[in-house]
């Protein structure tokens, strides 16, 4: 898959092949052969290890971040500037050996600098199609929040449909094709921040806090000199992590740990302090994040457990507080979401589950 | 002298002491009053009244009964006692009224109570069951003396004498003492019982003059209206208690001159940099104090004042978190406090605060400001810390109005509180690494049996103030220790003497090593109500002795409370003192002590219909055949609950050692066999969870059991694997008779570890009987079977 992330279709005249295209590749990826579990957890470990050479006592954001990646979502770092969120996306990607690229989002970003554009080749006499920087496996799109929400949009549709349409053509992006966004909460000046409909398409949102004293003491000690990246190793080829992606698709999730899921996720939505809940999309997400999370830890079936830790971050952005809690700032309401999702889960009762008796 | 002559003699003078009785009990009613600068509501009072009442005037009916004088102090204590055990016997006296040995003991256990508790409590105080107890008993002894003095001996004057005692305590215990108010009503009072014994005592001579030499006497003509001698004397007296109120108004200005200008006494200095906690000790000591602020509120009890947080550790030492400016958060609409949600009962009060000597950058306010109107200056909120502060402005001479939510969080809602917090919380759980091991141990010791974080606050709560440690300003700097880094609080838990500064430290120091989040807020008390009608009643003054730390800890879902471990200052907050049940009078003997139990297991709050059965049938004339049946059936109902247990037990261990399903059912037992011996299973709980609770218990962690931790994991994986994995997968290393020796394993290791008052409660009445089966619960899951 790599060097060759782009599968140009003729043109509108053969769309059908184009859409046959699609399955064909899309089933190319199920029949990809699931992983061994515990190999799974062995690369998943591997990963993290290599990630964690350059981005010190983050462990948490981490291993959403590859639990975020091996579901096949998209994440959405939210953190005030050097704290590493950039850091964190080029660690990630280089870790997979896999095509990276990078968008610094602007305001005068136009939509085809994201999606690609049709050039005329004189020599050919016909249009060609340029792919613009999305056509890669990891697009990590920096301060999103500053681009025009025209082209934020563009970003959008491509990280839902996992593909490009420019002027009648559909062009499929690679697989896996994961967007990591930063965007930075505190600036507020000449950004557009996402609306709430938008940030449901991100599968987790992750903030990476300040480093603890010592982390922060040895980065000193480790970082100060060349950059740190180059030191970093694909340590997982493409096709292994998408045969860990596979077998986190594979995960068992029963009853009872789905029926959890409905049910926390029905509690945003009555909760008094939200003003919006989560939506049916974040409880689809939350079971697939689960499944991840639990593929990384090598178990075969979802706990509880993995749904409690992951809520914050799946649930957490697409939430708003209601202006009860919230009195007039709208801004920075993240640590209050996460008092209040972590109340939630605290309160939901676990179900029973399945017990081999009558 | 014929018979007929005699009787009327000895008749009239008694049907005329019933207005002397009545001036007497007026007295002692209105002496009563001045108790209310120490206690709070009016409850005690009504019960002090009536037993005054029942005592004046059940002698004063005894003695027009025909009752020998000699015989009326017994006859006095007889009906105080009568009295005393219908209010607080709680049923056990013969007819409600005499009161039996069981009685006695009662009232003794309340009478320690009540002292522990006045000495733990502060003013104003909550009269609980042993205070009352002790203020009812003093009050029946006074009116026993009033009566001796004005009726017996006939020497009402001196009848005021008792009745200053209630009237005098304030001045021993608060600065302001009694209020005028209450003393001037006193006086009146007591002029009023003068008045009414000397009208008696004309009609009485008018009617029948003395015969002896001896008897008493009223000299001067006798007039039936118009101003006499004593109108003279109560305008005398009036004019002199006039004049003692002006000057105790007038004086208290003189020293300390603390009106405007001399603000620099008392100053606190509170910057970021300086450490305020040693300040706060040094403000204390100083004998001088001069006025801070003054403030009047809507709010009951009066609202302890907070200035500022200290949460983070640097080095061994709490510092102030000094975080940006943000001048969007507006002091004139403040955000819920943190983590508080909607569930939590509020009560919104205004505080109208002036300030007078106090210059800070932090904002004096309650807890939690939700609006601060009228400041001069930008002031910013802070939401983690709840305080006000400002980058340019100080608080000298502001006048503000403050708009606050008191929080009412139910017991219920504080047990269920979860342990799982989240990251903007978690960085209040930290501690210097090279902190002295005693306060881990003091923790882990003070904790232990605690079911809930809410319990074990209570628990490290009660142990502050409980008799081993003192109030001292002084001892900590003469030995050397003062200040509240973790060193300090280490040393004051060997030495137990220190004030404030060194409870809260210690409380927030233990609670963070327990695993709850906790910080130091420092501030104000309450203050004391002014005295002066020219200030207005309703207000409260707060002077530099009023500076205060106390601990605040954080629940999941209700936020932070505050909590008060120094002993001698400050109240209790309500909702730590809701363990020790409101004991209605004449109610169970079950929660008398201030002290919440420690081991407050919800087994032991339902007596069993056997122990109940135990006590009632004493009175049955049959005895001995009645006493062997009556235990057979005592008997038999305390072994059904064991019995039930026993057999559903060994249903489980069948099945699992049968299967399918043995996994599930050794898990059920398993959570069955926790609940038995006290620990507190929440439905909301994931195995994993609950897991790594049990794996603290005591039978689990003794260094010797190595094993027993990593069984119960095997435990929880078969168990979870079985609820949640595919049905049908390969279950490989699960065999039933495994799983079986497993569960034993870990069950015996649970029950050995535990006390033996548990122990025997997990066999007589095991708790686990009052949840319901699997069976019935796996009922509203039909998907999954």
């Amino acid at each position: 898959m790599n060097g060759a992330p782009v599968r140009v279709v003729a043109g509108p005249a053969v769309a059908g092949t184009a859409v046959g295209a699609v399955a064909g590749l899309v089933d190319e990826a199920e029949v990809e052969t699931p992983m061994d579990l515990a190999a799974v957890e062995a690369s998943a470990r591997a990963i993290i290890r290599n990630v964690e050479t350059v981005i010190d006592g983050k462990h948490a954001a981490v291993r959403t971040a590859l639990t975020v990646l091996l579901a096949q979502g998209h994440l959405l770092i939210e953190d005030v500037p050097g704290v590493g969120k950039t850091m964190l996306a080029k660690a990630l990607a280089k870790s997979v050996h896999c095509t990276v690229s990078r968008i610094q989002f602007t305001p005068d970003l136009l939509p085809s600098d994201v999606t690609g554009v049709s050039v005329f080749n004189q020599a050919d006499r016909r249009f060609e199609f340029k792919p613009g920087a999305i056509f890669a496996n990891i697009v990590i799109g920096d301060e999103i929040n500053r681009a025009s929400p025209k082209t934020q949009s563009a970003l959008l549709e491509c990280m839902e449909e996992r593909q490009v349409t420019v002027d009648g053509s559909t062009y499929l992006l690679p697989l896996p094709f994961t967007v990591v966004a930063t965007q930075n909460p505190i600036e507020m000046e000449g950004t557009y921040a996402l609306p709430e409909a938008q940030r449901d398409r991100f599968m987790a949102r992750i903030s990476m806090g300040y480093p603890d004293k010592e982390s922060e003491l040895a980065m000193l000690d480790s970082r100060d000199t060349s950059s740190p990246l180059a030191g970093i190793s694909a340590v997982v080829s493409g096709a292994q992590l998408r045969g860990m992606m596979t077998a986190a698709r594979a995960v068992f999730a029963s009853g009872a740990v789905k029926e959890y899921a409905v049910n926390l996720v029905r509690a945003t939505r009555e909760d008094r302090d939200l003003r919006l809940g989560a939506s049916p999309r974040a409880t689809l997400q939350l079971i697939r994040a689960a499944k991840a999370q639990a593929a990384l830890h090598g178990r075969e079936y979802v706990l509880p457990d993995d749904i409690d830790s992951l809520a914050v971050s799946v649930l957490g952005h697409r939430m708003v507080a209601s202006s009860r809690v919230l009195g007039h700032h709208h801004q920075d309401a993240a640590p209050l979401i996460e008092e209040i999702v972590t109340r939630i889960v605290d309160a939901t009762p676990v179900p029973v589950g399945a017990q081999g008796c009558p | 002298m014929s018979r007929p002559e005699a009787a009327t003699r000895r008749r009239r003078p008694f049907r005329a002491e019933w207005p002397v009785t009545g001036a007497l009990l007026l007295l002692l009613l209105v002496a009563n009053g001045a108790l209310g600068a120490l206690l709070q509501s009016t409850t005690w009072w009504w019960l002090m009244a009536f037993v005054s009442a029942t005592v004046l005037l059940g002698l004063a009916g005894l003695r027009r009964a025909g009752l020998a004088e000699s015989l009326a102090p017994v006859a006095g204590f007889g009906i105080l006692l009568a009295t005393l055990t219908l209010l607080f016997g709680g049923g056990t006296g013969l007819l409600w009224l005499v009161p039996s040995l069981e009685t006695l003991a009662r009232f003794g256990r309340l009478v320690d109570s009540g002292m522990e508790s006045i000495q733990q409590q502060g003013t104003p105080a909550d009269p609980v069951p042993g205070i009352l107890l002790l203020l009812c008993a003093g009050a029946g002894v006074i009116a026993m003396m009033m009566h001796l003095l004005a009726i017996t001996l006939r020497v009402p004057a001196l009848a005021g004498l008792p009745a200053l005692v209630p009237v005098a305590v304030p001045g021993l215990i608060v600065d302001g003492g009694a209020d005028p108010l209450s003393l001037v009503l006193t006086a009146i009072a007591f002029l009023i019982l003068l008045r009414v014994e000397v009208r008696v005592r004309r009609t009485r001579e008018a009617e029948n003059p003395p015969a002896g030499p001896h008897a008493p006497r009223v000299v001067g003509p006798v007039r039936r209206r118009g101003p006499g001698p004593l109108w003279g004397a109560m305008v005398v007296g009036s004019i002199g208690i006039v004049g003692a109120l002006l000057l105790s108004v007038a004086t208290p200005a003189v020293p300390g001159g603390g009106f405007a200008g001399t603000g620099h006494v008392g100053t606190l200095l509170f910057g970021s940099g300086v450490t305020p906690l040693i300040n706060l000790g040094q403000d204390l000591r100083r004998p001088q104090s001069s006025a801070a602020l003054h403030y009047r509120t809507s709010a009951s009890p009066p609202p302890y004042l907070k200035l500022l947080t200290l949460d983070n550790f640097v080095g061994a030492t709490w510092m102030a978190r000094v975080e940006p400016s943000r001048p969007n958060e507006n002091v004139e609409d403040i955000a819920l406090p943190q983590g508080l949600s909607s569930q939590v009962a509020t009560r919104e009060t205004t505080t109208q605060i002036v300030i007078d000597g106090v210059a800070a950058r932090w904002l004096p306010t309650p807890f939690a400001p939700k609006k601060v109107t009228g400041l001069v200056g930008d002031w910013y909120w802070d939401r983690s810390t709840s305080t006000i502060a400002s980058a340019n402005s100080i608080t000298r001479g502001q006048q503000y109005t403050v708009t606050a939510l008191e929080l009412a969080p139910t017991p219920e809602q504080l047990r269920a509180a979860g342990t799982r917090y989240p990251v903007g919380i978690r960085r209040n759980l930290d501690l210097p690494v090279n902190r002295p091991a005693i306060i881990d141990q003091t923790a882990r010791d003070v904790t232990s049996g605690a079911i809930s974080p809410y319990d074990a606050a209570v628990a490290l709560q009660t142990y502050l103030r409980g008799g081993e440690f003192s109030y001292d300003t002084d001892a900590p700097v003469a030995e050397g220790y003062d200040g509240g880094g973790v060193d300090v609080v280490g040393k004051f838990l060997e030495v137990k003497r220190g004030y404030c500064v060194h409870f809260a430290s210690a409380m927030a120091v233990m609670a963070r090593s327990v695993g709850i989040p906790a910080r130091i807020a420092i501030g104000y008390l309450p203050g004391s109500r002014s005295t002066s009608y020219i200030e207005g009643r309703d207000r409260f003054n707060v002077d530099a002795h009023d500076l205060h730390a106390w601990p605040e800890l954080y629940f999941g879902g209700i936020g932070w409370l505050a909590f008060e471990p120094t002993p001698g200052r400050g109240t209790v907050p309500a909702y730590t003192r809701a363990t020790d049940a409101q004991v209605p009078l004449g109610g169970e003997v079950g929660g008398l002590s201030t002290a919440a139990p420690r081991n407050a297991d919800p087994g032991a709050q339902n007596p069993s219909d056997g122990r109940r059965a135990a006590t009632s049938p004493s009175g049955g004339s049959d005895a001995t055949r009645n006493l062997t049946a009556g235990l057979a059936a005592v008997l038999i109902v305390l072994m059904l609950p064991g019995g039930a247990r026993a057999l559903r037990r060994q249903g489980r261990r069948r099945r699992v050692r049968a299967g399918p399903g043995s996994a599930g059912w050794a898990w059920d037992e398993l959570v069955d066999t926790a609940v038995d011996h006290g620990v507190r299973v929440r439905d909301t709980e994931t195995p994993r969870e609950l897991v790594a609770r049990l794996e603290l218990l005591p039978g689990l962690v003794s260094p010797t059991a190595g094993d027993h931790v990593a069984v119960l994991r095997r435990l929880l994986v078969a168990a979870e694997r079985q609820r949640f994995g595919r049905p049908g997968a390969a279950t490989p290393g699960e065999a039933p008779a495994g799983l079986a020796a497993d569960l034993d394993q870990v069950t015996r290791a649970i029950h050995a570890g535990a006390s033996w008052p548990v122990r025997i409660r997990a066999i007589v009445l095991p708790a686990s009987l009052r949840r319901p089966s699997r069976v019935a619960r796996n009922g509203t899951l039909p998907a999954d079977a």
